[in-house]
């Protein structure tokens, strides 16, 4: 038997129908309305420009990179961007590796048609040296898991990696101006990308011939619908692009109706992205104040309280004294970098969970390491998946970070107020 | 005896120092791995997924199989394990050939070929952010994910890294950038052995080494710290991974067709 038709999802006479006839009285399989959007959840990684969405059972991460390259001689003040769609063969077991086959290009061309022509993005503040030098967005859309409506998702990924990714800053400078110099991120803050708008895709399916529509359709009911449309729309009541090919026919009355659901729709989606990007970007602000300045107050404190424990244990020799002074600096160096580190890096994609809460659920409890554990546990609510069991570290020699780690609790009240002052500086400053 | 608990005071400190004189980026001592977030059945059309992260380092890895029939090449009378891996971003090149060709010979190693004959199970690996020690983040997130799927294994694959700083130290779990300024990194594989079902009446063999590929030049001697300290680490981790993966058993519902 041919592989990929053994692959491919096989739905019994009796699913078919009782997806069919349950549709036309308005039931979906799920419980759903018929204009009814899934569950949305948008993720974000720590680093800038990766987003994971979940809708429903369809999951999509997108990443965004840029590159400087040459523009385009009929545009040369304009950069470019570019997306790339992948259907991994872990989404459905009959994607195949390798070339993209028509639904990956229709989707790819979907999304980007939203995008470009809608200039959604604004290409002309990706120039840098006109003529010569601009910026070149690729943008990578992995589906690994196909739930049905990939559009929609896809699109909301690219959008929500379009919304955190930054850039480097780029000034011309050197000897003769010329040159071109590329500030890293920790010199200069990255710069955000221009977004006009969003464009929101919103997928409905028609099934059977009395013009029942469904919108955001599952895998089963798609391969139950008759035809399917695509609508592209943003808050402003713009029709960035309809994608309608092939399929049963359809009335201009139901097509009018789509696009007034779809506009509802777009408003919501167009909100849930903006406040999941906000939530990252106010998490993404706590963590440079952090990176910059690690309580090295509290933590010197902390380093003297060790530094004197072990003069009083050990004899006023003269070793014994240079030794503790390398254990203050080392101490003071591995304790702040330790907690920080162990803070601001783990776990990445847990949700609920920013820098400053746990810091602050930490200093209420005894022993950090067990309860880290509970914590990560508790706030983990996800549906289908299975708890997560957090290890921290293994270290032979964990006494003194134990230790530091405790020592640090006495101190979080007057950590909680330093942190506000060095913060109201920076804003100040910047 | 005051004598005696100055020394003790004293050698202990020694040790603290020592121990803190290789200062890691992120201030981590030697023997230190980043924290480990394993997660199974992440995905719902995949018969086993598995999602896990050290550190920054993420690694999607999903199961289907067995699927019937065996690749032109293969050998029929065994099942036949296929992996697909897939970059974060850009086209699959002879860097990714590499990892599925390593990937598969590990996995065929601990997988028990016999019992289904004929078949093929496809293991996909999607990198979703590299920060040092990518491949044995993905062979450890295949292995969970070909636990979660419920396909036979003679036991567990734990992979660690370890690298050879200039200075002569060894470090475990590397980070991207230690990885990029060492000398040498390894990546090591061990079975997860301690309780694995042995025959009646043979012996309790130390098994060894399923995979190692190393980067760079070391010494023998070097080499042999490495694997002693990577051994000692993955008995470690491969109780935490036992733990997790154990989590879940009995709530399963069969996801294959």
């Amino acid at each position: 038997m041919e592989p990929r038709v053994a692959n491919s999802l096989i739905m019994t006479v009796n699913e078919n129908k009782f997806i069919e006839s349950a549709l036309l009285s308005d039931i979906r399989v799920d419980g759903r309305r018929p204009f009814d959007y899934r569950t949305l959840t948008i993720r974000f990684a720590s680093e800038d420009g990766s987003s994971e969405v979940q809708l429903g059972q369809t999951q999509v991460i997108g990443f965004v990179r840029g590159q400087l390259t040459q523009p385009y001689r009929d545009r040369p003040n304009e950069g470019s961007f570019a997306i790339y769609t992948e259907f991994s063969p872990m989404a459905d077991p009959s994607f195949e590796p390798g070339r993209p086959g028509e639904t990956a290009i229709e989707l790819g061309r979907i999304v980007d048609r939203g995008l470009r022509e809608s200039r959604a993005v604004d290409t002309e503040s990706l120039c840098v040296i006109a003529g010569k030098l601009v910026w070149s967005i690729r943008i990578d859309l992995h589906i690994i898991d196909n739930g049905g409506n990939l559009v929609d998702a896809a699109n909301i990924a690219a959008l929500a990696a379009l919304s955190t990714f930054r850039r480097p800053e780029c000034t011309s400078g050197g000897d003769d101006g010329q040159e071109l110099i590329i500030h890293p991120p920790d010199e200069r803050e990255p710069l955000p990308l221009i977004l006009h708008h969003f464009p929101i895709a919103v997928t409905f399916g028609f099934v059977g011939q009395e013009n029942t529509v469904v919108i955001d359709p599952t895998h089963y009911e798609a391969a139950v619908m008759g035809g399917s449309m695509t609508a592209t729309l943003n808050t402003n009541g713009d029709v960035c692009a309809i994608q309608k090919a092939g399929g049963d026919g359809v009335s201009q009355t139901v097509i009018m109706q789509c696009l007034r659901v779809a506009s509802v729709k777009a408003g919501d989606i167009t909100s849930k992205i903006k406040d999941a990007v906000e939530s990252y970007n106010t998490q993404r602000s706590l963590r440079k104040i952090k990176r910059h300045n690690p309580d090295q107050q509290a933590s010197a404190d902390v380093a003297n309280h060790q530094m004197e424990r072990l003069t009083v244990s050990s004899d006023q020799s003269g070793i014994a004294s240079e030794l503790s002074k390398h254990d203050k600096t080392n101490k003071k160096n591995s304790i702040s970098k330790g907690f920080s580190g162990a803070l601001a890096s783990w776990d990445p994609y847990s949700r609920g969970i920013d820098g400053d809460e746990l810091r602050t659920s930490l200093a209420s409890r005894v022993t950090p390491l067990d309860k880290q554990k509970e914590e990560s546990s508790k706030v983990n609510p996800e549906k289908k998946s299975s708890p997560k069991s957090f290890d921290t570290t293994n270290s032979l020699v964990s006494t003194h970070d134990v230790v530091g780690l405790e020592k640090k609790q006495s101190k979080t009240l007057k950590d909680a107020v330093k942190p506000k002052h060095k913060r109201r500086n920076r804003s100040n400053a910047s | 005896m005051f004598i005696l608990f100055k020394l003790v005071i004293y050698e202990n400190a020694i040790l603290l120092l020592k121990s803190m004189e290789v200062d890691r980026l992120d201030g981590r001592t030697a023997n230190q791995r980043r924290p480990v977030v394993c997660t199974r059945g992440v995905l719902h059309r995949a018969h086993g997924s598995a999602s896990w992260a050290q550190g920054e380092t993420k690694v999607i890895a999903a199961v289907y199989g067995p699927k019937a029939g065996t690749k032109k090449n293969e050998n029929p009378e065994k099942a036949c394990i296929e992996v697909i891996w897939k970059p974060k971003t850009g086209q699959s090149g002879k860097q990714e050939r590499e990892f599925e060709m390593v990937l598969k010979k590990t996995l065929q190693s601990i997988c028990l070929l016999n019992v289904h004959p004929n078949t093929t199970t496809s293991i996909i690996v999607q990198v979703v952010n590299d920060d040092g020690a990518l491949l044995p983040c993905a062979i450890n997130a295949a292995c969970s994910a070909l636990v979660d799927a419920g396909i036979p294994l003679k036991h567990l694959a734990v992979a660690i890294c370890c690298c050879m700083a200039e200075s002569g130290h060894v470090f475990l779990d590397p980070s991207k950038l230690e990885e990029q300024t060492t000398k040498a990194f390894v990546y090591l594989v061990f079975p997860s052995s301690t309780m694995s079902v042995l025959p009646q009446g043979s012996e309790v063999k130390e098994h060894g080494i399923i995979t190692s590929v190393t980067h760079g030049v070391m010494a023998v001697d070097d080499y042999f710290s490495c694997v002693k300290m990577g051994r000692a680490a993955a008995a470690e981790l491969s109780d935490y991974v036992r733990n997790s993966l154990k989590l879940k058993a009995g709530n399963d519902l069969s996801k294959a067709g």
